[in-house]
């Protein structure tokens, strides 16, 4: 129990600290930006050497199922003088069987982590060349098949279709269809730079800028939502925060805050006019 | 007329913290004195609805938490009525995280649906099968071969000891997917590594500011509906009849807007009255 208050009293602060940069820029919002890195930071790198590094690489490299009393295994258990939670007696189960192959993410992996040292750095280039190739590589196909044909299919559309209404608000009709035409060709050619964009064809493009603000619009209007969303539940915590099970943890903070940042505000005024004076 | 053209300049000029201060309390205001505004399901998020409802019990779901505490407000409140949907029609639910933050969230949120309300058994109902980094490999993993990637699960226990992993071997083996997306890597890389090279029928519950980039694969019927942020959130409550997180937000979200239209509003008219009184002198 002692654990959550001090955890709900943590995130309060916290959030206040955040906010705070709302009137201006202080020591309780550094702090906060300080810790959200730190923590952010070391709970990363936990979570993937935890779930990939030591039971997906070590895990395959020296697994339990393959234990003997050869230089391989001699070599993992000197490793685990140094710490058994990550290489424990006898290998490591994790159901894997004994890839040789991993050795060469392992050494790539070295390689990127050499970039700290100027005079070795240049050995970062091959972990990040491989990085690169193997993400253009698997990016090239699903672009083309989800972001192109299958997009270009989803607007190949019947304009004629005597089944569909001439109007309707959310779902398929002549006129929604129509819109979709007009505003996929006239989009494109707004791209279209072989051409000046004048007269008639300026025309066109036009209507193309047009529907491409209101896309921008939607976007604002989506962007606002989720920003707003993120605030009630903000909100909605600091509620439940100010209860008595939590010490009223919420409306404490705010008042010493408050206090401390209009009393640093009120100094610093004086302070100011002593300078001028 | 001359007072009220003046008044709307005036406001033009006014400390921006004003306005912060303002839109706090167009938010909290509600939260304290909810009003009650109706929910009405739009028509992408009853797709999702009836695209899960449509699913025959005991199909095997994989259900993938791409979010964090950042995101929290706008994607919990969905993946918890998505579970208590999934776990009502008695579905075999498969979590995956392609965040490291995602996992404890789907922790908490299998702890409270699947444990708590629904007394169900780890294990043989649902697993967490966890966090692996890698983005869009991770995706490509799952597809050609799960238990490649997945030997353990998140707590540990060999995929082999799960009876309910039994069969499932790549992404094939499910029936169906959500994706409860906050960005990258999320439900763009489920459409273009998994759902499309393998026609697994897939629904996506995303972050508001996801929508309009995920809105096309929904419109060429690569993704089947969208919950979009926290109203959508709100709306699928609605079709379970289970209020939650979502529901209570509603009122202060729809508020929020219409204090920010105005002030978009006010703003314009502002701006324009500038300009012709700057052009008349």
């Amino acid at each position: 129990m002692f654990g959550e208050i001090f955890g709900a009293w943590v995130a309060v602060f916290l959030t206040f600290a955040i906010f705070s940069f709302l009137y201006k820029d202080n020591p309780f919002y550094k702090i906060a930006e300080h810790i959200f890195v730190g923590v952010s930071a070391g709970y990363w790198t936990s979570m993937f050497f935890w779930t990939q590094i030591q039971p997906n690489l070590f895990g395959r490299l020296w697994p339990s199922t393959h234990y003997s009393d050869g230089i391989w295994y001699g070599v993992y258990d000197l490793f685990g003088f140094i710490s058994s939670s990550i290489f424990p007696a006898g290998g490591i189960d994790k159901g894997h069987e004994l890839h040789f192959s991993y050795l060469i993410p392992f050494a790539l992996g070295i390689m990127m982590l050499l970039s700290l040292f100027k005079k070795l750095n240049w050995f970062a280039r091959w972990g990040i060349a491989y990085t690169v190739g193997m993400a253009a590589g698997l990016r090239a196909y699903g672009f083309l098949n989800s972001n192109v044909i299958l997009q270009i299919k989803g607007t190949i559309i019947p304009l004629l279709d005597p089944d569909l209404p001439f109007f309707s608000l959310l779902g398929d009709s002549h006129f929604n269809n129509l819109v979709i035409l007009v505003g996929t060709v006239t989009g494109l050619l707004y791209f279209f730079f072989s051409k000046e964009q004048t007269g008639n064809f300026g025309k066109v493009t036009r209507v193309g800028i047009y529907f491409l603000m209101i896309s921008f619009g939607a976007s604002f209007g989506f962007a606002v939502m989720g920003r707003i969303s993120l605030l009630i539940g903000r909100f909605t915590d600091l509620i439940t925060y100010n209860d008595a099970s939590y010490h009223h943890a919420t409306i404490w903070v705010l008042v010493i805050m408050v206090a401390i940042l209009g009393y640093s505000t009120f100094t610093d005024k004086g302070n100011s006019e002593t300078d001028v004076s | 007329m001359k007072f009220l053209t003046d008044l709307i300049l005036k406001m033009g000029t006014v400390d921006r913290r004003w306005i912060f201060l303002v839109i706090a309390l167009v938010v909290i205001i509600p939260l304290f004195f909810p009003l009650g505004l109706p929910i009405r399901a739009t028509a992408t998020t009853q797709y999702v609805y009836d695209t899960i409802d449509a699913l025959p019990h005991g199909s095997k779901v994989l259900v993938s938490c791409e979010y964090g505490p950042s995101t929290k407000p706008e994607i919990h409140p969905m993946v918890l009525s998505v579970m208590r949907h999934l776990f009502k029609n008695k579905h075999k639910v498969y979590v995956t995280c392609l965040w490291p933050d995602g996992q404890f969230l789907a922790s908490d949120a299998l702890n409270l649906v699947a444990r708590d309300e629904y007394g169900l058994t780890y294990g043989e109902d649902y697993v967490l099968l966890g966090f692996r980094p890698g983005n869009e490999a991770v995706v490509k993993g799952i597809v050609s071969d799960l238990r490649k990637l997945y030997t353990i699960d998140a707590k540990g226990t060999k995929i082999t000891e799960i009876p309910m992993m039994e069969g499932v071997n790549r992404f094939e083996d499910f029936d169906f997917l959500f994706s409860a997306s906050a960005g990258y890597p999320g439900t763009i890389e489920w459409v273009q590594y998994a759902v499309d090279p393998t026609n697994v029928p897939m629904s996506t519950g995303t972050t508001s500011i996801q929508v309009n980039d995920v809105m096309p694969y929904v419109s060429a019927g690569q993704i089947q509906g969208i919950l979009a942020g926290m109203p959508g959130a709100a709306e699928y409550e609605a079709l379970i009849g289970v209020p939650g997180i979502g529901t209570s937000g509603m009122d202060a979200q729809s508020i929020a807007h219409l204090v920010i239209v105005l002030f978009i509003v006010l703003g314009n008219i502002g701006y324009f009255i500038e300009r012709n009184r700057s052009k008349k002198y």
